[in-house]
């Protein structure tokens, strides 16, 4: 359970400063998956980095499970598995050694990681690539590794970044197929994507950013019903108010 | 603290695949140092010797002058030579490093009992005429002495009239201490690899994991920023004291192969006290580059600093040969200087007290302490992490 109230957050730049994030606000319930769509830019990522700890929220708050992201960052990021915009898996190690090592600095034992190795390679139709090392992994072998690594230790919450960002067809439905999963497990999944239809066949619950804030929540329908527009494709460019970057 | 070691444990693994690297860096400085000791001690020592044994030619200007002068200097082992018609042009292109002018009133002097003039050339600041010129210088003293001596007791005096002072010296450097004169370049070299060694480990570590973007999701784990940054200093500290160990077993063989350098200390004993002393400089130097990483945009920006550090080290060596001062403990503070000073110490097989050490080690631990907070600081920077 993710919720995030009155987010703001600005950055300096040498012309000045940008407010990135403006008010956004959204819950995410556990059992459910929750997306962000918006344009490039939009300020998705600065929304998750806040939500992951990695950025302070100039204001507002964010609560995973209840406990304050600010006040208590360590405690959230226990209960967190993030795979960043950036997968940033470590080329000289195999798969398999990328994933322990997460996995070991979550503190868990040896015996457990092996056990979650297994399962996790099993479900994400890794067994071939896993003791290779990832220097010269394709992009979806690479995000496939990047995500194992980021849920070695079954957290609670999942946040993914663009999770389909790259991947071909056949990888992006078992992406999908994986994401759908992690829901039926009772975890509360948020990702984001600039990728209407993505959005559109995953999502139970849909955030519309847009410009640092947010133009629309809701499931599908209330979308739907919110605008008046019977297509989900018609409602989302009517919230946003440009169909610039929307379709995949 | 666990995470800490899980970090460092990656960090070398990650390092040891790169398998070309860590034998370039590992084994470039010990043959280095192996073929820089044995390499100069066998020349300095072959042209020490041949210099001051084999015959030595002299070009000779106006050796007609002189018929005696020109017998007494081949019977001391110089050949006179041939002047070459500009004799200022030999000497300054290098063909000749010293030549001999005797005056044209050469013989006129001498019959009147006048000092009878002869010129050496040469050019001061080529450290190869040393040799040469203090031989020439000899022979022609002699010679003076002995016709002057001679002079004297044809007017039946003493020739200690003529002596009034007796002048000798007494050398009181150690066999040791020479030798550590010799070798001045070497606690620069081990100082370097300790402060220097492991540089492009840190700056991978921290400056290039932030350019492959896989800081941001290991800044997303539990592991505290504190732990992480430390783990991946302990990293390079141990590779760093793996390449210091490497680096002295180089150089107890070097001495060992050398020619007549077996003067320097390489004992266990010793061999241990170097690697205690570079301790403090290895974390100084890894927490110095890591908060340099951490402050950089870029892998390139941060091996711009790489000159300077290369720099840094050689300093004090450059002060103490402009101004060679005594030895003090508040130097012990300075670091670079108290790391020359120590090593030269234990080189030459001197004692150092208790108080030195422990002054040493407190002041050197604590310069690198404050460096590894401040470099725990930058990790804490939101900017860090969010390079792209």
């Amino acid at each position: 359970m993710i919720e995030v109230s009155g987010l703001h957050k600005a950055f300096k730049t040498r012309t000045g400063t940008v407010q990135a994030v403006k008010d956004v606000g959204f819950s995410a319930h556990d059992g459910q998956i929750t997306g962000l769509l918006g344009p490039n830019g939009a300020g998705k990522t600065t929304t998750l980095r806040m939500l992951y700890t990695l950025m302070r929220p100039d204001r507002g708050t964010v609560r995973v499970d209840g406990i304050d992201a600010v006040a208590q960052p360590d405690r959230v990021r226990r209960g967190l598995g993030v795979l960043p915009d950036a997968r940033g898996v470590y080329k000289r190690l195999t798969a398999r050694e990328n994933i322990a090592y997460f996995g070991r600095l979550h503190g868990m034992d040896e015996t457990t990681i092996a056990r979650r190795v297994t399962a996790l390679s099993q479900a994400l139709e890794m067994d071939d690539i896993l003791d290779r090392q990832t220097e010269g992994f394709s992009q979806g072998q690479r995000t496939k590794t990047a995500i194992a690594r980021a849920i070695v230790h079954e957290p609670r919450n999942v946040i993914l970044d663009e999770p389909t960002n790259g991947l071909d067809v056949m990888t992006t439905r078992a992406m999908r197929g994986f994401l759908r999963q992690l829901r039926d497990e009772g975890r509360c999944v948020i990702f984001s994507s600039h990728i209407m239809q993505e959005v559109a066949a995953l999502c139970d619950r849909i955030v519309v950013i847009a410009q640092g804030t947010v133009v629309a929540q809701g499931t599908p329908d209330e979308l739907r019903a919110q605008t008046g527009e019977q297509n989900l494709e018609d409602a989302f460019v009517r919230v946003i108010g440009s169909e610039e970057g929307l379709f995949g | 603290m666990k995470s800490m070691f899980v970090v460092m444990n990656k960090e070398l693994l990650d390092l040891a695949r790169d398998r070309r690297t860590v034998l370039i860096s590992l084994l470039m400085g010990p043959l280095l140092i192996v073929g820089l000791v044995v390499g100069m001690g066998s020349v300095m020592q072959k042209k020490f010797s041949t210099q001051m044994q084999k015959t030595l030619e002299v070009p000779v200007i106006g050796a007609e002058h002189a018929p005696n002068l020109v017998d007494w200097l081949r019977r001391s082992n110089i050949e006179p030579m041939p002047a070459p018609e500009d004799a200022a042009a030999a000497i300054a292109a290098q063909d000749e490093d010293v030549i001999l002018r005797i005056a044209p009133d050469y013989a006129d002097n001498w019959r009147r009992g006048k000092p009878a003039l002869v010129e050496i050339l040469h050019d001061s600041t080529r450290d190869d005429s040393r040799i040469p010129v203090t031989r020439v210088m000899a022979v022609l003293q002699g010679y003076g002495q002995q016709v002057g001596a001679l002079r004297l007791l044809a007017r039946g005096i003493d020739p200690a009239v003529g002596m009034p002072v007796m002048v000798a010296q007494t050398d009181l450097s150690t066999p040791s201490s020479q030798v550590g004169q010799a070798l001045a370049f070497l606690p620069y070299f081990l100082i370097m690899s300790a402060f220097v060694g492991g540089a492009y480990l840190v700056i991978d570590a921290t400056a290039g994991e932030r350019e492959r973007q896989s800081l941001e999701p290991l800044l997303a784990t539990p592991a505290s920023r504190a732990a992480i940054m430390s783990g991946k200093i302990l990293a390079a500290c141990v590779f760093g004291v793996f390449s210091l160990v490497l680096m002295l077993a180089a150089f107890k063989l070097a001495f060992w192969l050398a020619p007549g350098n077996t003067r320097v200390d390489v004992s266990l004993l010793a061999m241990s006290k170097l690697l205690l002393i570079l301790a403090p400089t290895l974390l100084f130097g890894t927490s110095l580059l890591t908060v340099i990483s951490a402050s950089v945009k870029s892998v390139k920006e941060a091996q711009s600093y790489m000159s300077i550090l290369f720099l840094l080290p050689m300093l004090p060596t450059f002060y103490l040969l402009i101004s060679p001062v005594k030895n003090q403990l508040w130097m012990l503070a300075v670091p670079f200087l108290a790391q020359n000073q120590m090593i030269m110490k234990v080189l030459r097989g001197e004692p150092l007290g208790l108080q030195e050490w422990v002054f040493y080690l407190v002041v050197g631990l604590a310069i690198a302490g404050v460096l590894w907070f401040i470099a725990a600081r930058m990790y804490h920077k939101e900017r860090l992490a969010v390079s792209a």
